[in-house]
């Protein structure tokens, strides 16, 4: 008996649709995002794939799996209806202080993205929590009362809730919640003690506004969904994928959709775990290039790394800082300005720079034909010979090579080199620029990014991993099948889970086990409800343990993961020994007889690992299987084969300098790298050992 | 060497200190360190130039350490230097201005020969001595000198100077803890260096760092160049902690031929007896930031770019700090510096420039018991005021210029020390009228959660001089400290009681343009 199971991927220009089989067999399309309407599109894309393997709703009696931008859209187009904030009196402007912070401290004319919730719509009760989690002052009814009385009149629909020293002590803001469901039944409540129970005030402010900002789209748009999947005839509720690389039941995910901020780009993390394991390589490097940002994630032991803190809608020159922090737990990803629409320029010292200004896709690089001018790293794809102008998107799309080439003449002009040379000269510097940017995010998590092989995909990873593995002394580099909609596939290799965090400060010599054990079952209870709504039976479920601690005094956290026998056993001693090892790995250093104190307690709820095959790489139209043209490498014009992806044999050593093309992208093997077909439907890529 | 061989070796560099200000900043026990990035980190090629720096900080911090590599190497046998030693002092004339700033300064070996330096100065929680505050009469008060010296050899503590370090010093472990995170970001820094060596195949780096250097002086006098020369004034008058009036006042001289601009602070305030007296090297940080920040923020700060700008200081001048001078909250007055010399150049480039801002940020220290009898010193921490608005843009609420330090967490704060927070918001309408209006102060209140009494170390400023708006643009307001309303001038360390509150209220910026 054949199982299908049905993904779908709503990203910012395009909605993905897989429908995998468990006989391995798979069917994929890709359909226009509709904005006015996601579900418009999100059906279009369920229609083709189910259409492509004749079978009805009903049979797909697998998951159904949804990833979709639209949390970060509503906080780019700022359209959403009018929510507020309720704030501890005395502290209103909690928005609009933010941590102080110039974050450019040269440049005298940055911005700050406007708070979600406007002052006109603050408010503040008298009320007060302590750090130590007393409660000085508790709620008024009548206060909240007419809080609710202002928020009728203007129309507000959703509120969030953030009392100072609420991830101590949430009482507070539990009762406004309870009082505005009793009188005010059809508002939408966030309390931050709910959403991010962390310390520091304006990250959990932040984090809260903007899931009072986006609930009032999700509820409507996930109820919509489930409702219209059930009169369509399937038979699985739908499952959303988050930030932090679980899946969860719509319903649930419905109320939290701040934690739906990345899951595009997490499924894409996903899959490198994934791969990862289909490899048996346990550590790498998920490499993803688009039109106007790269993004990279670290694998560890086939897991990505997650983080508790980011920040979405950089304002100001994409510069961190100019944008909104949001602390739910989040595959840790870092994003860098360099896509294929990037521009290159020349700045005051002379100096080839590229990004973060983008081109996007109107009017696009150069070659797009379209009315750009700036030479872009598309460009020099095109004008190095890396890219087939005339088979771009399987050949949908043509490209102007001269266009290119004139953008690169003007660009050449500036630093003194020719056409070919500025074109080699900014295919060398983005890469440079990623490989830089990862090697940073590495060393901040203490990893030794060295010889990690690379997982490319997007649009434009596949053309750069091979000289970005090169500047991380990198000898591996994946190239995954069904590149196209791979985020949509990352869905579909995915458990579900739930990251739960609680802050409980304690010296870890005085620890109180009593009320960690409080803390914990709390979670286990809620992230075990999660899971039986997501469908998973209770003797699926595990739940693993971890706790975020310092030393005393520090300011940051280590994280360590909490064995079931030290838990259990109360063992302190073995969880001091546990946080300097992790320290020591960390920063290279132990300080001995330093206080610690833990900070915060994390539990994760997941499903089992679901066991769905690999999909191939689907065959396309035929083209020459080999081919050959002049690629300029390092300003030289070389003749370098070029293979069909489709056509490459498992019996194949495909030796660099050679491109192989596919419709979406084109892998670019450079010379000393050798690549092979893997039995996953990857092409690998292998350095020769000793080469530089 | 071409613009893109460059680019790829020098984003190399500048990932190499920011991988080192970053490690740094996540393992700092300081509050000021970890929560507002008072930290700079640089690398310095072999003769000591700065080359690249950490994109964090602050100015004073960030272009006093730029100095501070070649006066301790000036202070050290170079050709003594071995693998494993690390340098270390705080001498204010030699680092950044005051005692709580150690500076520490790592060689960098490749095989047998040092190829640079690795650097970095922070702001440590406590220094001994006075604490927080401008109250100290000489420079002794103010805690505990270390000159030059060698913290490391080869590799081995100096265990005297730890011994000496640990006993003169409030919170020995929170010291411990960050000079360590300041040497292991060196040994980092080295490993870094050696391997982009390595990938490029570089015996040395001093190609790239002349290259570099360069460049980057070049294009400043080319930024230069494009001003009418001439000698323009400019002043700034604003009142710090005990009601003394300070007048700072420049020359700015733009020699359009050179490439050059002089600033002169002939005619400013002489010697304080209260220690806001600022040293040649921070004064040089914060006039050059003016410069640079003004004229072209996207340029790299480095040797090559700070080379064009020269400072005059006349003898006797409080920005020109002489022993035994106190000067501890040297910043009060040293993050005053930019205003008149931005105010000269709104002469030149009046699109540029800046209204006069709230300046320097208020800092705080508390001290004393918490409701169970166990003693606490808190760290400094710090707020802002309006900033000045700019000429399409209304000035920031809460954001100082110049520095750029952050503003540490009420919850942060609430959680380390028996402090609980009345108020902390925008006080609406502090920031001066204008085309673009200025951004507002904000209003802070505290008390302790104690039961026997405490001390309060409190470094206002402004709170009669408000800053001025600029071409027609309206003042921002004055600042207020009160202690149970009452308003408070004299701020030294004070002994509080039990239920005091403090209240203040920040300045808020001038505005730019009439209305």
């Amino acid at each position: 008996m054949t199982r299908y199971a049905l993904a779908i991927d709503i990203g910012g220009t395009f909605t993905d649709a897989v429908l995998l089989a468990s006989d391995g067999r798979s069917f994929v399309d890709k359909t226009l995002t509709t904005h006015n309407d996601l579900l418009e599109g999100f059906f279009r894309g369920v229609d083709l794939v189910l259409g492509k393997a004749g079978i009805g709703p009903a049979d797909v009696d697998d998951v159904v799996v949804h990833a979709t931008t639209i949390v970060t859209n509503a906080l780019i187009e700022r359209k959403g209806p009018p929510v507020a904030l309720l704030l501890t009196e005395g502290f209103r402007d909690i928005l609009y202080i933010r941590e102080e912070h110039r974050y450019d401290m040269y440049d005298p004319q940055i911005e700050f993205a406007e708070p979600l919730v406007p002052a006109e719509r603050t408010f503040t009760l008298r009320e007060r929590a302590f750090a130590d989690g007393s409660i000085g002052t508790p709620i008024n009814r009548t206060e909240v009362l007419e809080v609710i009385a202002k928020c009728r009149a203007k129309g507000v629909v959703s509120v969030a809730v953030c009392f100072l020293n609420s991830y101590r002590n949430g009482a507070n803001e539990e009762e406004v919640g309870r009082i505005f469901a009793e009188e005010a039944p059809d508002i939408y409540v966030s309390l931050s003690s709910v959403i991010a129970p962390q310390m520091r005030e304006y990250p959990r402010a932040s984090t809260v506004a903007i899931n009072a900002y986006t609930v009032p789209m999700t509820r409507p748009y996930l109820s919509a969904l489930i409702a219209e999947l059930g009169n369509r005839g399937f038979v699985q509720q739908p499952l959303i994928m988050l930030s932090n690389g679980g899946v969860i039941g719509a319903e649930r995910a419905s109320s939290f959709p701040v934690r739906m901020i990345e899951s595009g780009p997490a499924a894409g993390a996903l899959v490198a775990c994934h791969f990862s394991r289909i490899f048996g390589i346990p550590d790498l490097i998920s490499f993803d290039m688009g039109g106007t940002t790269a993004k990279a994630c670290m694998v560890q032991g086939h897991e990505p790394l997650v983080t508790s803190t980011f920040e979405v809608d950089r304002r100001y020159r994409f510069k961190p800082g100019s944008g909104m922090p949001i602390t739910v737990p989040s595959i840790d990803m870092i994003e860098i300005g360099a896509g294929g629409g990037s521009i290159a320029s020349v700045d005051d010292l002379g100096l080839l720079k590229i990004g973060p200004e983008s081109a996007g896709s109107m009017p696009g690089p150069a070659c797009y034909g379209r009315g750009g001018t700036h030479a872009c790293v598309t460009d020099a794809d095109v004008m190095l010979g890396i890219l087939n102008p005339d088979r771009f998107l399987g050949g949908d799309m043509k490209l102007d090579a001269e266009a290119a080439g004139q953008a690169f003449d003007r660009l050449g002009a500036k630093l003194g080199l020719s056409r070919t040379q500025s074109a080699w000269g900014v295919f060398e510097v983005v890469c440079e620029q990623m490989a830089a940017a990862t090697r940073t995010h590495a060393t901040e998590r203490g990893i030794d990014y060295r010889g990690l092989p690379l997982l490319a995909f997007g649009g434009a990873g596949p053309v750069h991993a091979c000289m970005v593995a090169n500047l991380t002394d990198s000898t591996k580099v994946i190239y995954p099948p069904l590149a196209s909609v791979l985020s949509a596939f990352g869905t579909l290799v995915t458990p579900a889970q739930i990251d739960l965090v609680r802050s409980l400060v304690s010296p870890l010599a005085d620890l109180d086990w009593d009320k960690v054990d409080v803390v914990l079952a709390a979670m286990v209870e809620e992230g075990g409800a999660a899971l039986s709504e997501a469908g998973i039976p209770k003797a699926d479920a595990s739940f693993g343990y971890s706790v975020e601690m310092r030393y005393m005094g520090q300011q940051s956290e280590v994280r360590i993961s909490l064995p079931d026998d030290v838990r259990k056993s109360r063992d302190t001693a073995a969880i001091h020994d546990l946080f300097e090892a992790e320290y020591h790995r960390q920063y290279g250093l132990k300080l001995a007889g330093m206080g610690i104190e833990m900070v915060n307690w994390l539990v994760t709820a997941s499903g089992l690992q679901p066991d769905r095959p690999a999909a191939k790489q689907a065959t396309s139209a035929s083209v020459p299987n080999r081919s050959s043209r002049i690629v300029h490498i390092h300003g030289k014009p070389e003749e370098v084969q070029v293979y069909q992806r489709s056509a490459v044999t498992a019996s194949d050593r495909i030796a660099g300098p050679a491109i192989i093309e596919e419709r979406e992208t084109t892998i670019f093997i450079l010379k000393n790298w050798t690549a092979t077909l893997h039995e996953s439907g990857s092409i690998v890529a292998d350095k020769t050992k000793g080469a530089l | 060497m071409d613009g893109v061989e460059l680019q790829i070796l020098w984003s190399n560099l500048i990932g190499i200190v920011s991988e080192q200000a970053r490690a740094l900043q996540r393992i700092a026990f300081s509050p000021i360190v970890r929560e507002a990035g008072d930290l700079a980190n640089g690398l310095f090629d072999e003769k000591a130039r700065m080359v690249a720096q950490a994109v964090t900080g602050t100015p004073g911090h960030i272009n006093s350490l730029a100095a501070a590599a070649s006066n301790l190497l000036a202070h050290t046998d170079m050709t003594e230097l071995k693998p494993g030693d690390v340098l270390i002092t705080n001498d204010p004339w030699m680092s950044a201005g005051h005692f709580f700033d150690i500076t520490i300064l790592s060689p960098i070996f490749r095989g047998d020969r040092i190829i640079a330096y690795a650097g970095s100065t922070i702001h440590h929680s406590d220094i001994g001595g006075y604490g927080i505050g401008s109250g100290a009469r000489d420079i002794h008060e103010e805690g505990l000198w270390i000159p030059v010296m060698k913290l490391y050899e080869q590799g081995r503590p100096n265990k005297t100077l730890f011994d000496i370090i640990k006993r003169n010093v409030r919170t020995p472990d929170a010291l411990m803890g960050d000079l360590g995170a300041q040497v292991s970001s060196g040994l980092i820094a080295s490993e870094r260096l050696n391997a982009l060596c390595d990938r490029y195949g570089l015996d040395d780096i001093a190609e790239l760092s002349q290259e570099i250097i360069e460049r980057s002086e070049k294009a400043t006098r080319e930024a230069i160049r494009k001003l009418p020369s001439g000698t323009y004034h400019g002043a700034s008058k604003f009142d710090v902690p005990g009601g003394e009036v300070i007048d700072l006042k420049t020359a700015v001289t733009v020699d359009a031929e050179a490439g050059e601009i002089t600033i002169d602070f002939e005619g400013s305030s002489g010697p304080s007896a209260m220690g806001i007296n600022v040293v040649p090297a921070y004064t040089h940080a914060y006039a050059t930031f003016a410069i640079r920040s003004t004229l072209n923020p996207d340029l790299p700060n480095n040797a090559g770019s700070l080379a064009p700008i020269r400072i005059k200081l006349p003898d006797d001048c409080v920005v020109n700090a002489r022993y035994p001078s106190p000067v501890n909250a040297r910043h009060v007055v040293g993050m005053y510096v930019p205003f008149p010399i931005l105010k000269a150049l709104a002469q030149v480039v009046p699109d540029a420039v800046i209204a006069e801002g709230s300046g320097a940020v208020w800092t705080i220290q508390v001290q004393g018991r918490d409701a169970a009898g166990k003693p606490f010193t808190s760290s400094m921490f710090n707020y802002s005021g309006g900033m000045g608005a700019r000429a399409t843009k209304p000035g920031l609420s809460a954001i100082c210029y110049p520095t750029g330090v952050s503003a540490v967490p009420v919850e942060v704060l609430e959680a380390s020390y028996p402090i609980a927070f009345t108020c902390k918001e925008l006080e609406r309408g502090t920031g001066g009228t204008g085309r673009q209006p200025g951004g507002d102060g904000q209003r802070i209140g505290y008390r302790m959660r104690t039961n026997s009494p405490w001390l309060l170390n409190t470094i206002p400023s402004r709170l009669s001089n408000a800053p001025e708006g600029l071409f027609g643009g309206g003042d921002g307001a004055a600042g207020v400290f009160q202690i149970n309303g009452e308003n408070i001038v004299d701020t030294r360390k004070r002994q509080m009681q039990p239920d005091d509150e403090v209240f203040m209220i920040t300045p808020g910026g001038g505005g730019y343009g009439a209305v």
